[in-house]
């Protein structure tokens, strides 16, 4: 198929003429995909992102979400984004790092999302996991629990949920855990 | 007859293929003595994963006439290992793979050289590579693949027709088992379909759904992965979850077992606890000694030509009886990592703004609100406004000062398109050229990795 | 001393401690040790197999080291048994090994009955006339055998034993068994108190797509003169029913039940391989019938009688989407259905057991819950002897590989193998064995093909000359990759033959090494 060692030797002459070049970081398909990913990402009102490591690194940046209707409005809630170097073969890992009181969001900032798990496929992109988050906000859903609590509460007893998540919101406690504030004071 | 007898000789049956004309050759095959020299004395052959695979393939390339071989491989021996690598004892647990495989095959097989690499495959610099005729791999993850693909697709260049360069092609032959089952492949990066160009082979991993996990559990699967992803990190905050410590492999098991009994689900045993957290594939002697001959032989029929390549794609399975199949897929002609991307010629002085306006009319393009990265900076990003404004910047720089003054270099740009009045986004790989640097004036040298 | 179970842990995941247990009581003998017959034996070292005798009458030459890794320099001019003997014995002190030096067409001329004390004999690089003799000493002694050959870029693998039985056949793919079209009363019943029409959501999207499916079967029925769902159209309207009963868009359960509604639809009974193997002879037993065979034959009867024209449920389940607490119920009424399904064979064991006048119990629980949860996936694998096919091939077979552009290299190394021992047997050497042209053995070769494929009864057709001149070229050189790729192929047929798990290969595999595309011959 190729013609080796003859081919070879001369190459090898090349290259020490041409001095190599300098080392380069490789850019693999996941990163590249991600650029696409951002190219063409549209984000909802109610979301901003943010890169901690600069512009060059896409791999992990941060997105909040602070809804504009429903339960969670007013609150801030920030996710954390790490993507696979398989990416998009591999979803993007996603970690709630506000602690909020919602039925499909553990304590430890685990998302019960289809399209973070099961339901992942490759046509799939960042946009969509966005959009997803967005809607865990306006239509917290007690069919898929993770907090079980929560999502008993929102079945059985609507009031009683809005205002633990008020309460969780504005820093107090609910049951045996203390909330962070997550609502911004408009007078800061 | 039989009265001549040839002088005894280590490469007595080797020698029955490399030194004979045949009929069912590759197009380089030059058969003789030199050829059998030149083998052992030029050809350089990395095999990446000193694991099942790489032990037997270090092995059958050591007794199929090469002499000169590289291992890369960042494990330590362990005893579950030993059912399969047998180039190591139950004395080497703990020690490097790499090393302990090279030493033995050395120890056995006189006039071969292995050298041993203890790393990570990312810690080798790029170059490192290059200096290998053809990069085989015995690897058992599809993320350590793509990394040596693209890494062996980078030396690639093409012609200014769009033909790649003959010797810049970096062979890669690949195996992998599971069970009794395995493929072995050949690529020819820019001839033959390449990692990325058929990544869809290799099915996604089954996901449970959270939720199953924390409310509906019903298989001992369900209850093992619920104690290691929800209730570890519940009861440990912050402590990472280490599948190689035997204690928190134990302390998974037995909330599994709780939980188990809560539910009244049977099946929970230590074994598949570690199956599942681990993601322990099934892995025995005979397969990877059957897929390994099989990439050393192909291994050998590349470097020589003495006989035809697989074209392209082997799979073997053994579970119902034998199945061998050859299948020859097609490359993927926009494949991003192999693909010969477009050729733009620019002079030195042309800022990205500029670049970016010349994509919108460029035939092959016309790509409208580009973003520009360039090995893994980004030049400029149109979206999102945060990135807008952090790259912003850079539009009235020199694309070729932004390249680092490499003359020829390849950078990828994702816009939108329009396609039969629709717009649809893409992302290409673009080969620029920049005139008149550095005595880069023929044609003929301008590829551009 | 768990440390054998740890080394073993990725294999035993395979075939289970039944299986090891097998391979670690098999007695393995090696008949000649090149590089063929070592990397055999060395792959079932490995794996921990019982004991192995190696049979070799040569001394070691230089050129063995270039393609046996079981040799070094130190081995120059020693017995070829003892040195592969001793390596092998490194990789593995818990297998008994030992060697013979002695050739092994001696030993099968002057004494056969020493092939007897084997469990299965691994025969390398025997040419027709040894080949054909073995067999059928091992035919007699009911010893396994397996032949192994390589040959330049080509080589051989056959497997012959009268008949191989296979209870664990453990396909990759197998249709489950929920008897959603022929349900029994439990399962009904157990439907019955479940209500699919429920209001609450949470349960909704939990019922299980099982009893989802025999319900809306069951309305179906009911308004269908009590027949199932069988063209096109009602397989259509079926599914339309079934997604009109759902009251979100997400319901997973429901998802499922339209893919599985196929099931409700399929045809009852058993496969034809299964009925194929109740139907066999065999299952006609005997005083000295094996336990396979009685345990078929009880079988046939469960299924004429008692199972209503089914085999005996596996009982198990495949996950779906459902509340836990559904769920396990479920797998309870599937469970105790194969109990009951069991406890009936058991009966018909013990009975024929009886009746065969021999030990009702001496078929063991275990054993006959094997075969139960295995039923539908039998397996029953015969082979030829070596010198009917030689002799007596399948000319239509023979004559369709001939001519069918995927077989020809193949089969054409077959005949080029043949007339490679025909020509050892005129010439004393193998074509182009030695040094120097090769024109005189292509053309001897070529007459040689001729009347292999004339004896054979194919007239008129013939090898390419290309893939003549390649043989020659060959010249019977053992290459260590082609002899890695042919031991492992033997050695993983041994396992599954001495672990009578999974199915071993059927025919004559004949690998092509110019371009992979072997293939396996039934002649």
């Amino acid at each position: 198929m190729i013609r080796l060692f003859k081919v070879k030797e001369k190459q090898k002459q090349n290259s020490l003429a041409n001095g190599g070049g300098p080392p380069v970081k490789k850019q693999t398909a996941g990163e590249l995909r991600l650029n696409k990913d951002f190219s063409e990402l549209n984000l909802p009102q109610t979301c901003t992102i943010e890169f901690p490591n600069g512009k060059d690194d896409l791999m992990n940046f941060e997105v909040s979400v602070k809804p504009d209707e429903g339960y969670y409005k007013d609150g801030k809630f920030l996710f954390t984004f790490q993507v696979p170097p398989m990416y998009p073969h591999e979803p993007p890992k996603v970690k709630c790092k506000t602690t909020v009181f919602h039925p499909n969001i553990d304590l430890d900032g685990s998302v019960c999302l289809n399209v973070l798990r099961e339901d992942w496929k490759p046509v799939l992109n960042i946009n969509t996991i966005i959009y997803g988050l967005t809607h865990l906000f306006t239509e917290p859903n007690h069919e898929d629990p993770l907090n079980h609590e929560a999502a008993k509460l929102l079945r059985d007893n609507p009031d009683e949920f809005e205002s633990n998540v008020r309460l969780s919101m504005e820093g107090g406690r609910v049951g045996n855990t203390w909330y962070t504030r997550c609502i911004e004071n408009p007078y800061d | 007859m039989a009265d001549f007898v040839a002088p005894p000789s280590r490469s007595r049956d080797l020698d029955k293929l490399l030194l004979r004309t045949g009929n069912l050759v590759g197009s380089n095959f030059e058969p003789g003595a030199e050829l059998r020299d030149d083998l052992q004395e030029y050809a350089r052959i990395l095999v990446v994963g000193a694991g099942g695979l790489g032990c037997e393939l270090l092995k059958d390339l050591a007794l199929s006439g090469f002499k000169n071989i590289d291992v890369i491989d960042m494990d330590r021996i362990e005893v579950t290992n030993l059912n399969r690598q047998f180039l190591f004892r139950v004395e080497d647990v703990g020690k490097p793979k790499a090393e302990v495989a090279a030493k033995r095959v050395m120890e056995r097989v006189s006039g071969v050289n292995i050298v041993p690499h203890f790393c990570r495959i990312e810690d080798k610099e790029i170059p490192f590579y290059n200096d290998f005729n053809i990069i085989v791999l015995g690897l058992d993850s599809i993320e350590a693949r793509s990394y040596i693909n693209s890494v062996a697709c980078s030396f690639l260049e093409y012609d200014s027709d769009d033909k790649p360069r003959e010797e810049t092609i970096k062979p890669m032959v690949d195996g992998g088992t599971e069970g009794f089952k395995g493929h072995a492949r050949v690529i020819m990066p820019g001839v033959t379909p390449c990692f990325e160009c058929t990544i869809w082979l290799f099915p996604p991993q089954v996901k449970f759904p959270l939720c199953t996990l924390a409310e509906t559990p019903r298989t001992a699967a369900h209850c093992i992965e619920y104690a290691h992803l929800i209730k570890w990190d519940e009861v440990h905050s912050g402590k990472a979850f280490d599948p190689d410590d035997p204690e928190h492999m134990k302390w998974v098991y037995d909330e599994a077992i709780k939980r188990a009994e809560l539910f009244g689900i049977p099946g929970v045993t230590y074994s598949l606890t570690q199956g599942v957290v681990k993601n322990i594939i099934p892995a025995i002697a005979s397969t990877n000694a059957i897929i390994s001959a099989a990439c050393a032989l192909e291994t050998l029929k590349i470097a020589s030509g003495c006989s035809k390549t697989l074209a392209n794609y082997l799979t073997y399975n053994g579970v119902a009886g034998l199945h061998i199949k050859v299948t020859e897929f097609v490359k993927d002609k926009d494949c991003l990592v192999c693909g010969p991307g477009v050729l733009i010629e620019l002079d030195a002085s042309v800022t990205l703004e500029k670049f970016i306006n010349l994509l919108e009319d460029h035939p092959k393009l016309l790509l409208s609100k580009a973003s520009v990265s360039h090995r893994g900076k980004n030049l400029y990003m149109q979206a999102p406004p945060v990135l807008e404004e952090m790259t912003r910047s850079n539009l009235s720089l020199p694309l070729y000062e932004l390249m680092d003054k490499v003359a020829k270099d390849t950078i990828h740009v994702t816009g939108t398109t329009s396609k039969d009045g629709k717009k649809t986004s893409c992302l290409r790989k673009l080969r620029v050229v920049f005139k008149a640097i550095d005595g880069v004036t023929d044609m003929d040298t301008a590829g551009g990795a | 001393m768990a440390e054998p179970k740890i080394k073993y842990d990725r294999q035993l995941r395979i075939w289970g401690e039944q299986g090891q247990a097998a391979l670690e009581k098999a007695s393995i003998c090696l008949l000649n040790c090149g590089p063929t017959g070592s990397e055999t034996l060395k792959n079932l070292v490995l794996g921990g197999i019982g004991s192995i005798t190696v049979i070799d009458g040569s001394k070691v030459v230089l050129g063995d080291l270039g393609n046996n890794f079981m040799l070094d320099e130190s081995c120059v001019g020693e017995s070829k048994a003892k040195s592969v003997c001793a390596f092998l014995q490194e990789l593995n002190d818990a297998v008994k090994a030992k060697f013979i030096e002695e050739y092994p067409e001696t030993l099968i001329k002057t004494n056969p009955s020493f092939f007897s004390q084997f469990t299965l004999v691994v025969a390398t690089q025997l040419v027709e006339d040894s080949m054909v003799k073995l067999d059928k000493i091992c035919r007699e002694a009911n010893v396994i055998l397996i032949f192994a050959r390589s040959y330049g870029l080509t080589g051989l693998v056959r497997i012959s034993v009268k008949e191989h039985t296979v209870i664990e056949s453990k396909p990759d793919h197998f249709l489950d068994d929920l008897r959603l079209n022929n349900p029994w009363p439990e399962l009904r019943k157990f439907a019955e108190t479940i209500d699919i029409n429920v209001q609450d959501p949470v349960a909704h999207k939990h019922t299980p797509y099982v009893v989802v499916l025999l319900k809306v079967a069951e309305e179906w029925a009911k308004s269908h003169q009590g027949s199932l769902p069988s063209t096109r159209e009602e397989k259509r309207e079926f599914k339309e029913l079934l997604k009109s009963k759902t009251i979100a868009f997400d319901e997973d359960n429901y998802k499922e039940a339209v893919e599985a509604s196929f099931k409700v639809f399929s045809s009852r009974g058993i496969s034809q391989d299964l009925q194929q193997i109740i139907d066999d002879s065999q299952a006609e037993v005997s005083s000295s019938s094996s336990n396979y065979w009685v345990m078929v034959a009880a079988l046939k009867d469960f299924i004429a009688s008692e199972g209503c024209a089914e085999a005996p449920l596996d009982g198990s389940i495949p996950d779906m989407t459902s509340s836990t607490e559904h769920y396990v119920n479920l797998q309870k009424i599937y469970q105790a259905k194969a109990e009951a399904d069991f406890l009936s064979i058991e009966q018909r064991v013990r009975n024929i057991l009886k009746k065969l006048g021999r030990e009702p119990d001496s078929i063991s629980k275990a054993t006959i819950k094997s075969f139960c949860r295995n039923a539908r996936k039998l397996k029953v694998c015969r082979y030829r002897l070596i010198e009917d096919e030689f002799s007596n091939p399948s000319i239509t077979e023979l004559q369709k590989y001939l001519t069918d552009e995927d077989y020809s290299v193949a089969v054409g190394f077959y005949i080029l193998l043949r007339a490679a021992d025909r020509f050892a047997a005129n010439y004393n050497c193998f074509p182009g064995e030695f040094e120097g042209p090769l024109d005189e053995d292509i053309s001897r070769l070529k007459t040689t093909a001729v009347g292999v494929l004339s004896d054979l009864g194919c007239n008129g057709l013939t090898v390419t000359e290309d893939l003549i001149n390649e043989m020659c070229r060959f010249g019977a050189a053992e290459l260590h990759a082609v002899a890695a790729f042919i031991g492992g192929i033997a050695s993983q047929e041994v396992i599954k033959l001495i672990t009578k798990q999974f199915v071993p290969m059927s025919g004559t595999f004949i690998f092509n090494g110019i371009d992979h595309k072997s293939q396996l011959l039934s002649l």
